[in-house]
């Protein structure tokens, strides 16, 4: 498996250090859940790792590439908020990240759709983002990340602020979406269960300042319930140690 | 800055401000007693001026004296406008013009109608720049400042959502920065235009031959007292028409995305 994300002893400092050489490789077609506790710097890393952000020190490379602010980095972000323009329709949010890739009017228009189709929003292309559920706005930021067809494609938390029910039908979809598409994934969750459920490697951040705590993989070999007791006892560990 | 959706819902007594027609009627047939009680100099009877504004009407004078003050109103504020939006289109290219922005409104807002007023005359003498210029200088701050206000105001996140899908430049400006500030915009303008007209009808006092402030101030020399009341209510007219038809009209159509269902477009690619 090609590797295709590599972080290498990124550190950041803030007022505070919030990322202390933090190292991992992420291969093609991954799901890597990273859990960690709260304020330990998840949400940093994913800004570097998308080009938001500069790291400290170390280095983000993407396709052998190295990530800077300005480069012509090729990820699509998911935040944990939906992020979409109120003033333009869901088909037209969509379609507006697509004028940067050089397509035609209609065709990003089509793309657009299609995306919409593709994550169950059809029918619904020229409602405003305010007219439709939070579960649909999030649905909408995902096609739109998705639409930029990124090589890596990074989710902070995305299903936060979605009720139980909601994200139980969300974490079905991101898991088809990951099967259909083959794309690589790096999504940031709070709930162990989530991330057993949907991710095929996890990795636990220490408290911060932030280092890979522990890296698991999850492709069945383990029993879940036997992870999901150890990742749980790790969260509560990392916790306590929190200054 | 009101959300309620337009018309729906509305009974006919809130939209004939009833109440407010009841006390407009106490408050004419009190205006009646009084003028009877002081004379027509001091106060013309409530007839008296509407019969003034049947004659205006007739005679035309309403849309010559309307149509100059408007001209001169709309030649002041225009300009003010565009270098109000030439300012925040640098405040958003370039931050620190933000500050120069701020200290210019704050001197401008704390400088009289008078100085201007006075100001132009020396500059302009008689003429039809003098109350153009009052305007224009009474309408910037307040543009800019809302402008500047709105620009500064563009969510960051969305912001960064472009940075993110690698929006270029006029991209985010057309897509993420001009539809955030342009609910500022409006209000600034609505505020700006009423301003504008009760300043620049003062500035029509002073050497002009037209216009709702020179017809005023000459009907007061000639000592028709019921053609200032007249005007006054023009004033109030034009004040009240350009609230609810244009401004009322505009800020709809730019916040429609927070009531509207579905965005409707003519030209839909298929
Ligand atoms: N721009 C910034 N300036 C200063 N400190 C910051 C900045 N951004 C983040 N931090 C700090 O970095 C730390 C990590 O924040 P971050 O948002 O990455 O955590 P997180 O792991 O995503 O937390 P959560 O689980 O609550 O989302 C926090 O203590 C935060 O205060
Ligand atoms: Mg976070």
């Amino acid at each position: 498996m090609a590797v295709q994300l590599e972080v290498f002893k990124v550190g950041k400092t803030y007022l505070i250090p919030v990322l202390d050489g933090v190292s991992f490789e992420v291969g093609e077609g991954e799901f890597v859940c990273l859990l960690g506790p709260n304020g330990c710097g998840k949400t940093t890393l994913l800004r570097i790792i998308s080009g938001l952000e500069v790291p400290t020190v170390g280095h983000v490379r993407l396709d052998g590439q190295e990530v800077r602010p300005g480069a012509q980095n090729h990820v699509g972000m998911v935040f944990q908020e939906d992020r979409l323009l109120p003033w333009m329709s869901l088909e037209d949010n969509v379609a507006l990240v697509l004028n940067p890739l050089g397509l035609e009017g209609v065709e990003r228009q089509a793309a657009a759709r299609r995306y919409l189709r593709f994550v169950g929003l059809q029918g619904f292309e020229e409602y405003y983002p305010l007219k439709v559920s939070g579960g649909m706005r999030q649905r909408a930021a995902i096609a739109r990340a998705l639409a930029v067809e990124p090589g890596l494609l990074l989710m902070d938390e995305p299903f936060a602020s979605l009720d139980a029910q909601n994200r139980r039908i969300m974490q079905e979809e991101v898991k088809r979406i990951w099967a259909e598409t083959g794309k690589t994934i790096l999504f940031v969750t709070h709930s162990i269960e989530e991330a057993v459920a949907i991710g095929t490697s996890l990795i636990m951040f220490t408290a911060r300042p932030a280092r890979v705590r522990e890296r698991i993989a999850n492709n069945g070999k383990h029993d879940s319930r036997e992870v999901i007791e150890r990742l749980n006892s790790m969260i509560m560990e990392e916790v306590l140690r929190q200054p | 800055m009101t959300n309620v959706s337009p018309g729906r819902g509305r009974r006919w007594s809130d939209l004939l401000h009833l109440p407010t027609l009841l006390v407009l009627l106490a408050v004419g047939l009190v205006w009646e007693a009084l003028s009877r009680r002081y004379g027509a100099y001091i106060l013309p009877s409530p007839v008296s001026v509407l019969a003034g504004i049947g004659g205006i009407l007739r005679s035309g004078d309403l849309w010559r004296h309307t149509g100059a003050s408007l001209y001169r109103i709309l030649i002041g504020f225009g300009s003010a406008l565009t270098l109000a939006l030439f300012m925040g289109f640098l405040t958003s290219l370039w931050r620190p013009a933000r500050t120069v922005v701020h200290d210019v409104v704050t001197i401008l807002n704390s400088t009289s109608v008078f100085v201007w007023i006075v100001v132009s005359l020396i500059w302009f003498g008689l003429t039809d720049l003098a109350p153009m210029f009052t305007t224009f200088m009474i309408t910037l701050p307040v543009l800019a400042a809302n402008i500047v206000e709105g620009v500064e105001n563009v969510d960051r996140r969305l912001l960064e959502m472009g940075q993110v899908y690698r929006l270029s430049g006029p991209e985010r400006f057309r897509a993420i920065i001009i539809p955030s500030t342009l609910p500022y915009l409006v209000a600034g303008m609505k505020v700006g235009f009423g301003l504008a007209l009760k300043v620049s009808v003062v500035a029509e006092i002073f050497g002009v031959t037209s216009g709702i402030g020179y017809i005023m101030n000459y009907s007061r020399e000639i000592l028709a007292t019921q053609m200032v009341f007249v005007w006054a209510l023009v004033m109030i007219g034009i004040m009240l028409v350009t609230d609810k038809l244009i401004f009322e009209g505009i800020s709809r159509r730019v916040m429609r995305w927070q009531y509207s269902l579905k965005s409707s477009r003519w030209a839909r690619p298929t």
